[in-house]
């Protein structure tokens, strides 16, 4: 069974490259444009801090910090979650009808038939350039503690996530529609999360601690390194909280996920 | 050549716009959060500054108010020749008696009229109460401001056009429009006002129709520019519009001859 199952993702994922080896062209070009999308960010933030010099005392390779673990987290992030962030569109045309009837454990399908290889190369890639590239400029010195730290507040990161994706693909039993939701609480929160936290309102930083804790992403984690002097406004325990906050909230979102399955209703045709 | 059915076409596309409630209520939320984000960014950046390069905090505020509001309501649909070319329906449509062009640009001002009174005006009127815009620099201002705005989103529609033109040799034009709206983020000062952009990227962007779609209509709303330079301003939106639109007519001639519909 262990095997089996083993197999059948190795299956899964040759079919993902097959299809896209299908137009070369389109899957270069594809890959350079989510590329060129996610460096829009670095870019803007590049220029303005040419002007700027410094965005409440963080320079631009501190800032690139920031940015790099949103692009890591997210590039892990695709490779396991987008059948869960298109889940929408699979259930309005109906193929999330033919899962059902599959002998397999429906999350499993979503995950393993899903996987976008090559938009987790165009992140992950940019991810780790960033991380590399500005954490040598910092002057990071790594130790075996803090190599421990990044892989652990890195799955955490990719799990606070992934709950949140999980979150909107069951909301998304009961409304049907919860793109412009994901586009409002998901995506504009990430546009922004390589921005650190304490310039913004009081409001939207409890929404970015509480609410939808991308601080936890990126902010905390990289104070761990930084200690720069706005970390001050918090409680020092938030930086070594992430992979708890990330179990947590997986697993309420999969416990939310496995209630409202139950209440599923097919769109129909 | 008739008007009304065109106007028919942008009636549909406006009345379909207002079925989805939910959507529109979190796009009016998503444009007022990035437009706070951005100004809480810049408020930062000048760190109780007054002025940085002579520009005030409070013309930055104007800038993202105005530029998030025209991109509000300045809708094209990239994915309009794309779209029936894949499902075929462009043999059909080809054989009304309307102009297809006519039909494309029916259907997005349409929306852009829906976006206009209930997305733009609702944001606007919060963004003013709450953020505070600069008052135009005079009446006159304000009627060209208007009139360069009207242009701007002439500009955006012509290089959406053009590149729509991919369609007839690409069978997904997603990352080629991809690409393309990254050029526009970046360079038309909706992201970062362009007086912050360096000497040489000022240089540079001023060859390209970017900065005729945002940043000229901001730029006489506050009085920045006068006198030869608004009309210069105005010339460079007309010939990019002029300039698009020809070469886009061009490719889609050539483009025509090539369709293949594949069943149906």
């Amino acid at each position: 069974m262990k095997s089996d199952t083993l197999h059948l993702s190795a299956v899964y994922t040759k079919m993902i490259f097959r299809s896209w080896f299908q137009y070369r062209v389109d899957a270069i070009l594809r890959s350079f444009a989510v590329f060129a999308r996610e460096a829009t960010s670095i870019i803007v933030v590049y220029f303005t801090l040419l002007k700027f010099d410094t965005l409440n005392g963080w320079n631009i390779y501190e800032m690139l910090f920031l940015f790099s673990l949103v692009y890591v987290t997210y590039g892990i992030l695709i490779i396991f979650f987008t059948g869960l962030r298109d889940f929408g569109s699979t259930v309005k045309n109906g193929s999330f009808d033919r899962y059902i009837l599959r002998p397999r454990g429906l999350l499993y399908q979503l995950i393993f038939a899903n996987a976008d290889w090559f938009a987790a190369v165009g992140h992950g890639g940019l991810g780790i350039l960033l991380f590399i590239l500005s954490a040598a400029k910092i002057g990071v010195v790594w130790t075996p503690w803090s190599i421990v730290y990044y892989i652990f507040s890195i799955i955490g990161g990719v799990l606070i996530q992934g709950a949140i994706f999980l979150f909107l693909a069951s909301l998304n039993i009961y409304l049907l529609e919860t793109n412009s939701l994901k586009e409002v609480f998901y995506w504009n929160a990430r546009k922004f999360a390589g921005y650190p936290i304490s310039i913004f309102h009081k409001a939207i930083q409890f929404c970015m601690t509480f609410v939808v804790p991308f601080a936890f992403v990126n902010y905390f984690p990289a104070q761990f390194i930084l200690r720069k002097e706005d970390m001050s406004l918090y409680p020092g325990i938030f930086m070594y909280l992430t992979p708890v906050l990330g179990i947590v909230m997986y697993i309420l979102a999969y416990a939310f996920w496995r209630y409202s399955i139950k209440f599923y209703k097919s769109s129909g045709n | 050549m008739k008007i009304s059915p065109y106007m028919a076409f942008a009636k549909k596309s406006f009345l379909q716009k207002s079925a989805y409630r939910l959507e529109h209520w979190m796009g009016i939320l998503n444009t007022l959060i990035r437009l706070v984000i951005y100004v809480e960014i810049y408020r930062a950046l000048y760190g109780g500054r007054e002025t940085v390069d002579g520009i005030t905090m409070s013309m930055v505020t104007t800038n993202f108010i105005l530029s998030l509001g025209l991109e509000s309501f300045f809708v094209v649909n990239d994915y309009y020749l794309s779209s029936r070319l894949y499902d075929g329906s462009i043999a059909t449509e080809m054989l009304l008696p309307v102009s297809f062009h006519g039909r494309m640009l029916a259907d997005n001002l349409g929306t852009a009229a829906f976006k206009l009174i209930f997305h733009f005006v609702p944001a606007m009127i919060v963004a003013c109460l709450f953020i505070g815009i600069q008052a135009p620099a005079g009446p006159g201002m304000f009627g060209l401001f208007i009139l360069s705005a009207l242009l701007g989103y002439g500009v955006l529609w012509s290089i959406s056009f053009l590149f729509q033109m991919f369609s007839f040799w690409l069978m997904n034009v997603w990352a080629v429009m991809t690409i393309k709206n990254v050029f526009i983020n970046v360079l038309s000062g909706s992201m970062i006002p362009l007086w912050f952009m360096p000497g040489f990227m000022r240089t540079l962007i001023g060859f390209t129709p970017f900065e005729s779609i945002y940043f000229t209509p901001v730029q006489i709303y506050l009085g920045k520019i006068t006198g030869s330079e608004i009309i210069l301003g105005f010339a460079k939106q007309i010939i990019w519009i002029v300039a698009l639109l020809l070469l886009g007519f061009m490719v889609w001639q050539k483009g025509q001859k090539k369709i293949v519909v594949q069943g149906g």
